[in-house]
């Protein structure tokens, strides 16, 4: 498909992506998530903010299919989605989980490799997803290295970049710049830019507030299993009553001042 | 903070981490416990009667049916050492059946007790007894010995040293002249016995006449003291090197080895899980049953891999004949790789953590390899009812029995012994196989 023809399935599909309506999830009787709703649109980048435990990774979780049993309905491009039943919805997805999930015995390239396969690249395909993986993770120099002698920050960029091998529609973050120096952070930030250029939509955590004012088109904001609020930073700044757009006080105005560990 | 101050803060906190994982800390107890039960029981059962050596298994057939042979009998059954089969008070069998039962190594031996037993006995002769005997099983063929004549002795009531030594004598190389003094005199006997056994030399240097004789050979001496007919059942043709005890011990190494090898293999799903790959690879594209399966695969080619270098192992060293047969060889070596690898994930997916899942695998591999019989021939041991049912319960005993079917009664995978242990075997790897993905749907992808 030229760009062109991309460009025009684009202009008539709907412009919401991912939609998640009144999404309920209990770990035993823990309610993780309670009556969850989040409109996802395409192309943009929609920061979730929340404090600990507020239902964040759960509700990831859940739209990638991870969690059976949760209530509530979801929609990808206008469809029913049921990505724990049906591997062709998975393949829209793209995951880049909280922990470090990687190999550590295998190089950067091996894991690229096997996760390039696993997440249904074409062999013909599979070289260069590699390679761009390696660049998008900064590892060039260090693809044949083994995981484990790797910086965090390293792991990190690794972690992103298998995340987005097979070009996803949608790319789930969860907290994907944890622990990282400030160079990496700009080169992660880069890199995710460089994906909503190419059309990607992102759902994207994390604890920065001022990373999130910086990168998001939009910001959703969990507390206690709920989205209490979404909009642009500005937006969110005058319905919490903040006097600027400073997304640290509308964070607190919204989800209180006490420790939130226990949603 | 000083030292011990130091020191007694870390002990306190490694307790505390000890007592909170309930389930490892009960295994960790759980495990001497479970194993000094099973092997009390084992050592009670198959190596009871307090001579140190396991009893050996003897059928009985009396044809005679008289006052004597069932005297004879009962003082067989008297003997420490043997556990005289069909027991007291459970049918007879025919000799046809008890010549089958070693055979097949189901028994060590057989004692057939010939039609004029008891008349023979009352004449003063020779009585008609036949030992069935797998010519490999020496060691046992000296305790039955040693029974037979403890047993005759009972039967006899010492009518019957004149000619249990004369035959012995005779058997020795020693002339008939001997064999009269022998017969002549009960003390004479007794003399010539001492003599024999202090190494006195005095008895063959007045028999130099007669060619050379070997040694006086204390254990035959036992083993031959009753005059019987030996009918060894026809051996099928075993590498020379080859004993039982070894056939053993090779097959019995590798199948519980293999357990072992292939539990550290399933448990690779656990940490799969806690380092988070397992989500990733949930998300991707593959279909789910991709990831067990492939995990079934991975550990079963490690398990064919690990039992081909043991077997390999076991050949170069030991010259056991592992690939006369290697159809036979193939089928069991799969079958069993198979039956190792379902348990594994069986126990993968159970348990919450990879240390659960070593603490149980452990504990069920090592009780599983006592009983079916990986460490020593508790097959034929003498087991009351309940622990011969609990034996053939284990996997371990259907591996066994395939191995030890192939490698000493050198039996094809046609052989309906064998075919009978693959099948349990490859029956427990659909149960199991079906079970652990039940499990691994419920608690490991959510849906
Ligand atoms: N595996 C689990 N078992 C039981 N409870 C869980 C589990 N995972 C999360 N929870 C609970 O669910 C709630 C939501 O947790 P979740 O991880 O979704 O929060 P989060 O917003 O991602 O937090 P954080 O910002 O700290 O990552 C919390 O109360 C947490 O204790
Ligand atoms: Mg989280």
């Amino acid at each position: 498909m030229g760009v062109r023809g991309l460009a025009t399935v684009r202009a008539m599909a709907p412009a919401t992506l991912l939609e998640v309506e009144d999404l309920t999830y209990s770990y035993g009787d823990r309610h993780a998530v309670r009556g969850a709703n989040l409109q996802c649109h395409r192309g943009e980048i929609l920061g979730l903010l929340g404090p600990n435990g507020a239902g964040k990774t759960t509700l990831l979780s859940c739209v990638a299919g991870l969690l059976g049993g949760f209530r509530g309905t979801m929609q990808f491009a206008g469809a029913p989605f049921r990505p724990a039943h049906d591997a062709a919805a998975r393949l829209q997805l793209g995951l880049v989980p909280q922990e470090l999930a990687l190999y550590d015995d295998l190089s950067a390239r091996e894991n690229l490799a096997f996760f390039a396969r696993m997440q249904g690249v074409p062999a013909e395909r599979r070289p260069a997803a590699v390679r761009r993986g390696l660049e998008l993770a900064g590892l060039v120099d260090r693809a044949d290295d083994r995981v484990r002698t790797f910086s965090g920050g390293m792991k990190r960029r690794l972690n992103l970049a298998i995340g987005d091998l097979h070009g996803p529609e949608l790319l789930l973050l969860d907290e994907p710049t944890v622990g990282v120096d400030p160079q990496s952070r700009n080169h992660l930030f880069e890199s995710l830019q460089a994906l909503r250029a190419a059309g990607r939509t992102l759902v994207y955590t994390s604890h920065y507030m001022e990373e999130v004012q910086r990168l998001c088109d939009r910001v959703a904001v969990m507390h206690d299993g709920r989205v209490v609020a979404v909009g642009t930073t500005a937006e969110l700044a005058a319905r919490a009553g903040t006097p600027e757009a400073n997304l640290e006080q509308v964070f607190l105005t919204l989800t209180g001042r006490s420790l939130r560990d226990d949603a | 903070m000083n030292l011990f101050a130091a020191a007694a803060t870390i002990a306190q906190k490694d307790l505390r981490l000890f007592f909170r994982d309930r389930t490892g800390m009960l295994l960790g107890l759980l495990l001497p416990i479970a194993l000094v039960t099973v092997f009390g029981m084992v050592m009670k059962f198959a190596f009871g009667g307090g001579s140190g050596m396991p009893k050996v298994v003897v059928y009985v057939v009396d044809e005679d049916g008289s006052d004597a042979s069932a005297k004879f009998v009962a003082g067989l059954r008297a003997v420490d050492m043997l556990s005289v089969q069909p027991r007291a008070g459970e049918p007879a069998i025919a000799a046809a059946a008890a010549r089958q039962l070693v055979h097949d190594g189901e028994a060590h031996h057989a004692i057939l007790v010939g039609k004029g037993y008891g008349d023979a006995l009352a004449d003063g002769k020779e009585p008609p007894l036949t030992v069935v005997r797998d010519p490999g099983r020496a060691m046992e063929a000296r305790l039955v010995g040693i029974g037979l004549m403890q047993a005759t002795m009972a039967a006899a009531e010492g009518r019957s040293m004149p000619w249990l030594m004369g035959s012995v004598m005779r058997r020795q190389g020693m002339s008939e002249a001997g064999v009269a003094r022998v017969r002549t005199s009960m003390q004479m006997v007794q003399d010539v016995i001492d003599r024999f056994v202090a190494g006195d030399g005095e008895l063959k240097a007045a028999d130099a006449a007669k060619p050379a004789t070997a040694g006086f050979d204390m254990a035959s001496l036992f083993e031959d003291m009753v005059p019987v007919v030996h009918e060894d059942v026809q051996p099928p043709a075993r590498p020379k090197n080859l004993n039982h005890q070894l056939a053993q011990s090779v097959a019995g190494m590798a199948v519980m080895m293999l357990m072992f090898g292939l539990m550290a293999c399933s448990v690779t799903l656990l940490q799969e899980r806690d380092q988070g790959t397992l989500r990733r690879l949930l998300v991707s594209g593959a279909p789910r049953q991709a990831l067990l399966l492939g995990k079934f695969v991975f550990c079963l080619l490690v398990g064919l891999l690990q039992l081909a270098i043991m077997f390999a192992y076991g050949e170069l060293v030991f010259g056991i004949g592992v690939f006369r047969d290697p159809i036979t060889l193939v089928v069991l070596a799969v079958t069993w790789a198979a039956a190792a690898t379902a348990f594994g994930m069986l126990v993968a997916v159970w348990a919450d953590t990879p240390k659960q899942a070593e603490g149980v695998s452990t504990l069920l591999i090592l009780v599983m390899a006592a009983l079916g019989g990986c460490w020593f021939p508790i097959q034929i041991a003498d087991l009351p009812w309940w622990a011969d049912v609990v034996t053939h319960a284990t996997l371990t005993h259907w591996a066994m029995a395939g191995f030890q079917g192939m490698f000493w009664h050198q039996k094809a995978c046609t052989d309906p012994v064998l075919l009978r242990a693959i099948a349990v075997q490859w029956g427990f790897v659909l149960v199991a196989t079906w079970l652990a993905w039940r499990i691994w749907r419920r608690r490991f992808t959510g849906g």
